[in-house]
């Protein structure tokens, strides 16, 4: 861990914190994220999927099995789950974004 | 796919085939939900729609573009992404594993057997040969020995010793030691061990430390007092590894000895290597040379010298010096009548790893390498397993590359997952190794040196590893780059079924590998068959006595209760009758030492010589017997009488010889009647007159050449030479008792009896003459069963790997056969297409296999018994097993393959 993560675009940063808290099929993800940015990031199957696979090949998540009693929106829906270093991608990115904010706050643009 | 709307299916084409298969219904239920979510927001399903056409027409370029990229290495764990990814491909390869039980249990078992028996024989060979001997700088140790031409290499003499201790300058220190029996009283039930009587120096010679108390002191060498230091072994044994020990009486031989000190435990000197004194002792005593024995010149050449070399000094150098002391001796030492013998006499130097383990080093090796080659053949099997299956994995493979594998990434992949099953074997292996080892040694002749030190150390460790990851890619190599490449052509096809031009390559590659099985099992089989068929050869060898109903047992009498030689005879006297008058006793006779093991040479003279003799070196064998010797023995007797009864102290003094010594000195004359003497003809002993002939027995082993012996009457000997405790000689007989009955149930008789004239006296090495003959032959029954062990279990494993070849390609061949027995082919000829196809590899494998099995047998050369390393009947049994195994192998695929039912093979696919 001698390096820095690099930094991660803003989609795949929304998909790793909508994957933060529970495993999701990609539905689940698109809502996630659409919710939180309140509507302004949607992210469309095609794009997504292809950018879950590579997440999938960087390592930052995986596929899983789907959990029982998953909701199955016809077909098997696809879970995944964020593996350790992408929950340690995520977070050096939330922190990244943080000093920003710090430093939005010493700056008075934001109340403290 | 048929539950999603319609409109998803053109979109969800779009897609390449690899990725759409894994993400169709994802996609196709996401797209549906998108819509429906759109439409709650009040957009209309059109709009929707056409958004979603154009951002799966967006995503099915960049995904096209991601797949014809190789994917980067991973950015997001920097430095560890590599061992991040093995470890999933490790995972991924357990599952696998998981999955098909019966094949990972297969390949895990054999991969186990092999590195487990790799790593028994590398144990020995690192505990043997590669570890240095347990002592400071062991590579300045040499150990010194005297010689004559001609002569098998002898011990000092004490004179000899002491002038050359005096002369020599290349040494920082010189010590002698003797081996020596003691019976040991006070501690437990008596019982006789094995001893050492050694210099003060010799603890400071090898570089140890004693684990307690001291060495001796000079003064305790030179003025000969009962001091002892006991083995590790011993004080464990008997005084419960307490330390106070040191300081405490020890009875040996009825006296008393103080304990001044306890030898470290990684070492149990004397070894067994060099060819004399080479017993472990369980207790050391000063040598102490008494003054017969520094007056001894000419006779007693019996301490070996074990002696640390100046550092700088070179080998050469060293042993220049000793040829001078040598000669200077002869001159200055000895006396003049013996100054012509003494001038024959020679000093020889070796390095004491070298004299200690250079008897085994060969057998050893060979060991080592045909274990390897085992493990050679099962990893050709398992190649050929994985083959097998990685033909099966195809699609996954593809699918994996079509998502941006790399052909690299495959292969390991593959290699991974071998790996795993190497280590899942080798930690098998290990377990097996450790009780593999155990069993080695427990069957091992007693002569393996350094067999204590042997274990498992951080060396036998890498060799396991290293042994393990070797297997791994010896049988992953192949597979890995065979799947990979038919993943990528499978690939690129999008078909999936492997086409003529793979099925017709693969065949080339199991050939190769069976060939390679046959080749290197051929190599083996003959150099087991070589082994084998010289034990036999051994084991059809007379002894020259009968062996079945015979028992032996040693007693002796130490000199503190048994001081005069009167005393010696008046016991041995009574004991030969007590027992000749037990029921069922045959005959009953005693001899200093038992065939086979005749440790006596001595040099003689014959009164008027034949000219034809004078040449001959005159040395002979001698043995000195009491009793029914040759009757319970059932020695043949050629002429003349054997000794009996009638040969007293007051008689002529009398030698019976053996059919060699009668006919080397007086050929084509009557030995009986004739004279000789011990000692050389300007300085012999009394006239012995010769009065009998009997017939050859082996004195070295039954390896050995015969030997010229002499068997003289115990009884003649005079009560100072018996009384002697010298070399204790004559104190030592070894009774052999003919019996009617199982001789074993005579041993408690035969215990009752030593008891009834001496309680305390132990009876020892009570063995039968069958087992001192198997004794014998102990090294080679040794070598032939492991050789011979590893020779079939390479043949098993190359005929499993025949079959199973033959048997994968009857059944991609299954068509083909029906096509041939529709279109009128009986099931005779299917048979003997596929016997024809296994046995031209078989004999691809012989043509190979056999010029290295002529080269390699060359190695046994030293090892075999009246055999020549190309012993035709070997070769060509070694080459007729092997092909009716493998005609045997091939059977089962040949006649499934005649049993094929056209109809059904044609109706498939």
């Amino acid at each position: 861990m001698a390096r820095p993560l690099p930094d991660l675009p803003p989609h795949w940063f929304q998909i790793l914190l909508a994957l933060a808290d529970e495993d999701r099929h990609g539905l689940g993800i698109m809502s996630d994220v659409l919710g939180r940015t309140e509507g302004r990031m949607k992210l469309w199957p095609g794009m997504l999927y292809r950018n879950l696979s590579r997440l999938v090949d960087e390592g930052l998540v995986v596929e899983i099995d789907t959990p029982p009693g998953a909701a199955s929106g016809g077909g098997r829906p696809r879970f995944y789950r964020l593996t350790s270093t992408g929950r340690r991608a995520c977070a050096a990115e939330a922190e990244r974004l943080n000093r920003f904010v710090q430093a939005a706050r010493r700056k008075k643009l934001l109340k403290a | 796919m048929r539950l999603h709307a319609w409109w998803t299916v053109p979109l969800v084409r779009l897609y390449p085939r690899a990725y759409r298969e894994r993400h169709a219904a994802a996609l196709a239920a996401t797209m549906q939900a998108c819509v429906e979510q759109e439409r709650q927001r009040g957009i209309n399903r059109w709009v929707t729609i056409a958004r979603l056409a154009l951002d799966a027409l967006c995503a099915s370029i960049l995904v096209r573009r991601d797949l014809r990229r190789s994917p980067p290495a991973s950015q997001f764990s920097p430095g560890d992404s590599l061992m991040h990814s093995i470890l999933h491909d490790v995972r991924y390869s357990i599952r696998l594993i998981a999955r098909a039980p019966l094949f990972s249990m297969l390949v895990i078992a054999t991969l186990a057997l092999a590195i487990g028996a790799n790593t028994s024989i590398f144990s020995v060979v690192n505990g043997v040969l590669l570890r240095s001997l347990p002592f400071a700088e062991p590579d300045r140790l040499v150990l010194l020995h005297k010689g004559m031409t001609g002569q098998r290499m002898f011990g000092f003499s004490a004179p000899d010793f002491v002038a050359f201790r005096e002369r020599a300058r290349s040494y920082d220190g010189l010590a002698a030691y003797r081996t020596v029996e003691f019976e040991l009283s006070s501690v437990a039930a008596p019982e006789r061990i094995k001893a050492a009587r050694i210099s003060a120096s010799f603890i400071d010679v090898l570089g140890i430390q004693p684990a307690l108390g001291r060495a001796f002191t000079s003064e305790e060498d030179t003025g000969r007092q009962p001091v002892a230091i006991l083995s590790d072994a011993l004080w464990r044994r008997s005084f419960g590894a307490d330390p106070s020990a040191v300081g405490k009486p020890v009875t040996l031989d009825r006296r008393a000895y103080t304990i001044v000190g306890v030898m470290p435990a990684r070492s149990a000197f004397p070894y067994s290597g060099p060819r004399l004194n080479n017993l472990p002792a369980a207790v050391f005593v000063p040598i102490s040379f008494s003054d017969i024995e520094l007056r001894a010149f000419g006779s007693m050449y019996n301490n070996s010298v074990v002696a640390r070399l100046k550092s700088g000094v070179s080998m050469e150098q060293a042993r220049a010096e000793a040829t001078t002391i040598s000669r200077q001796v002869g001159v200055d030492v000895y006396p003049a009548e013996l100054r012509a013998f003494a001038s024959n006499l020679t000093t020889t130097m070796t390095l004491m790893q070298e004299e200690v383990v250079g008897n085994v080093r060969r057998v050893l090796y060979v060991l080592l390498g045909a274990v390897g080659v085992v493990l050679l053949i099962a990893c050709a099997d398992i190649a050929c397993l994985l083959l097998t299956r990685a033909a099966g994995r195809e699609r996954e493979l593809a699918i994996r590359m079509a998502l941006g594998a790399g052909r690299g990434r495959v292969m390991r992949l593959i290699l991974i997952e071998t790996s795993v099953l190497a280590c899942a074997g080798a930690g098998i292996g290990v377990a097996l190794a450790w009780w593999g080892q155990r069993a080695l040694l427990a069957s091992a002749p007693i002569d393996i040196p350094r067999a204590q030190e042997i274990g498992f150390d951080s060396r036998v460790l890498a060799f396991t590893i290293a042994v393990s990851m070797a297997a791994a890619l010896i049988a992953g190599l192949l597979p890995a780059w065979e799947a990979s490449r038919g993943a990528s052509n499978a690939a690129l096809k999008e078909g999936g079924r492997t086409g003529g031009a793979g099925g017709a390559r693969q065949r080339r590659i199991f050939a190769g590998l069976v060939t390679l099985q046959f080749a290197c099992a051929v190599v083996l089989l003959a150099g087991g068959g070589l082994l084998i068929r010289s034990f036999v050869r051994l084991m059809a060898v007379d002894p020259g006595f009968k062996t079945d109903q015979v028992v032996s047992a040693a007693t002796s009498l130490p000199a503190s209760s048994y001081r005069t030689g009167a005393d010696v005879r008046v016991f041995y006297g009574r004991l030969l009758e007590g027992v000749r008058k037990l029921p069922g006793v045959v005959a009953v006779g005693a001899a200093t030492d038992l065939p086979l093991t005749v440790r006596e040479r001595r040099a003689f003279t014959v009164e008027n010589p034949s000219p034809a003799s004078t040449s001959l070196a005159h040395i002979v064998a001698n043995d000195w017997v009491a009793g029914q010797y040759f009757e319970a023995l059932g020695i043949r007797i050629v002429s003349g009488r054997p000794l009996s009864d009638v040969d007293t102290l007051v008689s002529e003094p009398v030698v019976v010889v053996n059919e060699t010594l009668a006919r080397r000195y007086w050929p084509g004359e009557n030995a009986v009647g004739r004279r000789l003497a011990w000692g050389n003809p300007d300085n012999h002993g009394p006239w012995m007159r010769v009065v009998g002939v009997i017939g050859d027995i082996k004195q070295a082993g039954l390896s050995a050449a015969t030997e010229s012996q002499t068997w003289q009457p115990w009884a003649q000997m005079p009560d100072q030479a018996l009384g002697s405790n010298l070399t204790g000689v004559f104190r030592s007989m070894r009774l052999m008792v003919r019996s009617q009955v199982p001789p074993v149930s005579l041993v408690s008789s035969i215990r009752d009896q030593v008891r009834a004239l001496d309680p305390a006296l132990p009876v020892t090495e009570i063995q039968t003459l069958d087992e001192v003959v198997a004794a014998s032959a102990g090294p080679q029954r040794f070598n032939a069963a492991l050789l011979g062990g590893f020779a079939g279990i390479a043949l098993l494993l190359a005929a499993v790997g025949i079959g199973g070849v033959l048997a994968i390609t009857v059944s991609r061949r299954t068509q083909e056969i029906g096509v041939r027995l529709a279109l009128g082919a009986d099931a005779a000829a299917v048979v003997r297409m596929v016997l024809r196809q296994g046995m031209t590899l078989v004999a691809a494998g012989l043509v190979i296999g056999l010029p290295l099995a002529l080269a390699a047998t060359q190695l046994l050369t030293s090892l075999l018994f009246e055999t020549t390393p190309h012993d035709v009947a070997v070769f060509g049994g070694a080459t007729l097993l092997l092909c009716l195994v493998a005609c045997a192998a091939c059977a089962a695929p040949a006649i499934r393959a005649s049993r094929v039912d056209p109809m059904r093979a044609l109706r498939i696919d």
